[in-house]
């Protein structure tokens, strides 16, 4: 299959990739670039653990194509903290213990701050309903609600 | 010597209410490898960068019996970027591998890849490609024909039959069928549970470099040392060169204990290739590639006096297996001792059926085992008239029914104090139907859930270094309980230095060995061997401060000193106060090292070999005086909608016995994860068969169906454990398997007083309530 060039902004980096068409971006960040925070779960679009923002939006990398993200902002769980200083939701979620393998959390945690921008993080129960497209199954989910609550509150504030 | 508890400023991380502190053992310290997972800087096995890796993806068998008549792999192996594709016909293979228990295996090779298919879902080929997408691409070009032969489904199909006894499972004491027969009160009822699947995030999968006659393998695992014996003994190289590596594991609950034909299939298409390979299973693959919980059938039979004595319980279980290996989910575990009884009976059959061998998944036996008995024993309240809770009171085992030994602990009777007081239990309205809220009926459920606390000995390394920093090693794991955590707050409180100055490296079976983190032993196995290396370590910096001519302590001739928040001193507060780092350096050492272990003193190195590589040495949970048991009590409240069906767990309510808490922060995560996964088994989870090809139809996340955040209350969990000096080192029992035991049937209970419907399936599905 013949390669083409593709021009990836990721955490504020260009990057010049010559890539095969049907490379998903889950596995340009992944395979290509290193960048292995973001998650491969199912590589279907079920379990959320590849989260990524695109211009600020939640989508999935799993099933948007390393070419459908030219000309975007894409942002990963590497590029969510400045300068070494935590986000509010990396920092909620490490007071909550709100993961435990650690496998879903950059998914939940890129998940967390676009619920949170959206305003979804209202309620507990809007917690619940706008982070349920992001698995866990260790079962960290109160954790979780709590961790998002307590950085809406702090963005709030 | 003594050693003094750390004194350290206010700590950033917050203490427990209890006063502890939060960097001691039984203080909230934060996950110390928390910063590393929730900045993505964490590195999990398969994400290593390796130069030259190729990528493999496997093909597997559409078929559930029968043989491989041919593979056609020439379009594939023309697809561009193919590098190699492997047959049962292509591929080298191995030796036959010893199981884990250490049975010397039978001299014959080993082939990973099947010609005789015993399951859908086996692996029979393997297409190793330049590029991941140029892998996966060929694979779908592989064309295997096969001689189809009948399979047997599940348990269901009616050739299963009765299936094989196995012996071992009996227990049997007093006259357990006549005692049934003569009692006035008797209830008899069956109890299934579907198979289940342990869905960790993170697929298997596995990254293979050869180096020579050195095999490195970077895999998630529960076992390095156990893993690295199997690859060894496939490839037929010493012990010692082949290196595990598994620095964080994204969940594994049972499925990443032993290496399995995925893991030979890579490292023998490495070893052929000459170049690294990288293997990781797709979703649907999981489902196939090993076994999840078994599906099981009970009887269960209770005969009572008039007021609900227990007089006899006769228990009869049926769990699923493979063709051609053996899997036993011990379905009397939890019936056996859970109640007093005079007259007792269990026995166990396994039925052979077309499906890859079940495996291990949280609480294996007790989990199934507290289903059918924790539900029979509500049915018989309700048919004596008494509250659930009350006749589980009424029926408490004083003592192991099953071994007349004393319980090491059971604070069981205090876990249904404690739940039933924080859930409102006495305001409970007995009859079912009785309690609404608009259309939804609401039902409250209790039951109780043990986890034998299981044992092994354990080896760390502990190192003093120059700049007063402690460093601690072991090739055990951390996939989420909390073990870097614990560890560095066993080694901060007992050298006397902070938390912060611990660094943990676990996740490289070049440390020093461990046992398989599983069977919730993990926790209390390793505090106390790092506790042990610890003090070893503490008492040689003791030693030398007192007896080293150079030490500013040489002229005080005292007898010990004492360590704390890194600084050392006499106890009187006289005399110099220093660092460690500067003592260290007054007496020209770069170093302190110490390895502690917690094995018998006369072992030999095999004794060693065999209980780090094998589980043929673990301690029984009822040796000498004592049965040891992590004990709960779920208290569970459901809606369910009248009309439709739908159940909503809308408020759980656990008190739990696991012992000491080494770090309650993160063990009441464990145990909440438990209660969810329970939830997930009780309403959503099972594996459906298609019924003409042996296949798993919902063999993804979409379509098998675990728990979301949407469907998780908030959970109340309550400590109401004590210190159990004969079940671990530093007092703990286990925490990781204890709460998913007894979710289920609190569920089922709590749906039967909602709606006056008993369903003894899993999962409770609308259409059983309709």
């Amino acid at each position: 299959m013949t390669k083409i060039p593709v021009h990836l902004d990721i955490n504020g980096q260009h990057h010049e990739l010559q890539l095969e068409p049907r490379v998903t971006l889950l596995d340009a960040l992944r395979e290509r670039l290193g960048l292995t925070g973001t998650k491969k779960g199912c590589d279907h679009g079920q379990c959320g653990a590849c989260t990524v923002h695109m211009d600020g939006e939640r989508v999935l990398a799993c099933l948007t194509l390393a070419a459908q993200a030219e000309g975007r902002a894409i942002t990963t769980i590497e590029g969510l903290a400045r300068e070494g200083e935590l986000h509010p939701v990396q920092a909620a979620f490490l007071d909550q213990d709100a993961f435990q393998c650690g496998y879903c959390t950059p998914g939940q945690i890129m998940s967390a701050v676009a619920c949170i921008r959206e305003g979804h993080a209202g309620s507990d129960e809007e917690i619940r309903e706008y982070m349920a497209g992001n698995l866990c199954r260790c079962g960290a989910y109160p954790h979780i609600v709590a961790a998002v609550r307590q950085a809406a509150q702090e963005f709030a504030s | 010597m003594t050693v003094h508890n750390i004194r350290v400023g206010e700590s950033k991380r917050g203490d427990a209410s209890d006063g502890t502190l939060a960097e001691s053992v039984g203080g909230r310290l934060s996950r110390v490898d928390g910063p590393a997972k929730i900045t993505g800087a964490a590195r999990y096995a398969v994400e290593q960068q390796l130069e030259g890796l190729a990528h493999a993806v496997l093909v597997e068998s559409t078929i559930a019996s029968g043989k491989v008549r041919a593979i056609d792999a020439a379009t594939a192996e023309a697809s561009p970027g193919v590098l190699r594709v492997l047959t049962p016909d292509t591929i080298i293979s191995l030796r036959t591998a010893s199981d884990w228990f250490g049975t010397p295996p039978p001299d014959k090779p080993y082939c990973p890849l099947a010609r005789d298919i015993t399951f859908c879902g086996q692996h029979v080929a393997a297409v190793v490609a330049e590029t991941f997408e140029q892998a996966v691409a060929a694979a779908a070009l592989v064309k295997v024909s096969y001689d189809e032969t009948p399979s047997i489904v599940d348990l269901d199909d009616g050739k299963a039959g009765d299936g094989i006894p196995i012996d071992a499972m009996t227990k049997e004491w007093g006259d357990a069928p006549a005692a049934f027969a003569a009692a006035p009160v008797r209830i008899c009822a069956a109890y299934n549970t579907p198979r289940e699947y342990q869905a960790p995030m993170e697929p298997h999968g596995l990254i293979a470099r050869w180096e020579g006659e050195h095999l490195t393998v970077w895999e998630p695992s529960q076992w390095l040392d156990g893993m690295a014996r199997t690859y060894a003994e496939w490839f037929a190289v010493p012990f010692g060169n082949v290196r595990l590596v598994s620095p964080y594991i994204g969940g594994g609950f049972g499925s990443k204990a032993l290496a399995l034909s995925h893991g030979a299939v890579a490292a023998r298409a490495a070893k052929m290739l000459g170049r690294p390979v990288k293997l990781v299973m797709t979703r649907p693959q999981t489902f196939t590639g090993y076994g999840g919980r078994a599906a099981t059938r009970q009887t269960v039979t209770i005969g009572t006096d008039r007021e609900g004595v227990i007089q006899s319980i006769v228990h009869r279980g049926v769990n699923e297996t493979s063709v051609d290996g053996m899997w036993v989910e011990p379905l009397g575990s939890v019936t056996s001792i859970m109640y007093a009884t005079p007259n007792f009976s269990s026995k166990q059959n396994v039925v052979r059926v077309n499906s890859v061998v079940p495996g291990a998944m949280r609480a294996p036996g007790e989990n199934p085992s507290a289903f059918g008995i924790e539900s029979a024993i509500d049915e018989l309240a309700y048919e004596i008239g008494i509250d659930p809770l009350e006749i589980r009171l009424k029926n408490y085992a004083e003592q192991d029914p099953h071994t007349r030994k004393a319980w090491s602990t059971r604070q069981l009777r205090e876990a249904f104090a404690a739940g039933a007081e924080r859930f409102g239990w006495a305001r409970r309205s007995p009859k079912p139907r009785s309690m609404r809220d608009g259309n939804q009926l609401i039902g409250w459920g209790v039951a109780a859930g043990t986890y034998p606390v299981r044992r092994a000995y354990g080896e760390a390394v502990v190192r003093i270094l120059a700049d007063g920093s402690v460093e601690v090693e072991s090739s055990s794991i951390d996939m989420g309980q909390g073990t870097y955590t614990i560890l560095a707050q066993t080694a901060a409180e007992t050298v006397g230095v902070r938390a912060d100055d611990v660094v943990v490296k676990l996740g490289d079976s070049r440390f020093a060995r461990a046992g398989v983190a599983g069977g919730s032993r993990l926790a209390g196995v390793m505090t106390g061997a790092v506790s042990k290396a610890a003090t070893s370590a503490l008492d040689q910096l003791v030693g030398l401060a007192i007896s080293d001519p150079r030490s500013p302590f040489h002229a005080l001739q005292a007898n010990t000193l004492v360590v704390a928040n890194g600084r050392i001193g006499s106890p009187r507060g006289d005399g110099p106060d220093v660092s460690i780092a500067e003592l260290l350096k007054s007496v020209g050492r770069d170093r302190i090292e110490a390895t502690g272990d917690t094995m018998p003193a006369n072992s030999t190195a095999e004794d060693r070999y065999k209980n780090y590589t094998t589980i043929a040495m673990a301690l029984p949970h009822t040796e000498g005086d004592y049965s040891r048991y992590s004990w709960c009590a779920h208290f569970i409240e459901v809606r369910v909608d009248e009309d439709f069906g739908t159940v909503r767990v809308s408020r759980v309510v656990s008190a739990l016995d696991s012992g000491r808490l080494y770090n309650p922060k993160l063990a009441e995560s464990q145990w909440k994860g438990g209660i969810i996964m329970g939830i997930g088994q009780a309403l959503l989870e099972e594996g459906i068969m298609d019924r003409r090809h042996g296949r798993i139809v919902n063999n993804n996340l979409a379509d098998y169906l675990v728990p979301t955040n949407a469907d998780i209350p908030d959970i109340e969990v309550i400590s109401v454990g004590i210190p159990d000096p004969h079940s671990s080192a530093l007092g703990g029992k286990g925490v990781g398997e204890l709460g998913i035991v007894g979710v289920a049937p609190a569920i089922a209970n709590a749906v039967f007083h909602a709606t006056g419907k008993r369903v003894r399936d899993l999962p409770i599905t609308l259409e059983k309530l309709i």
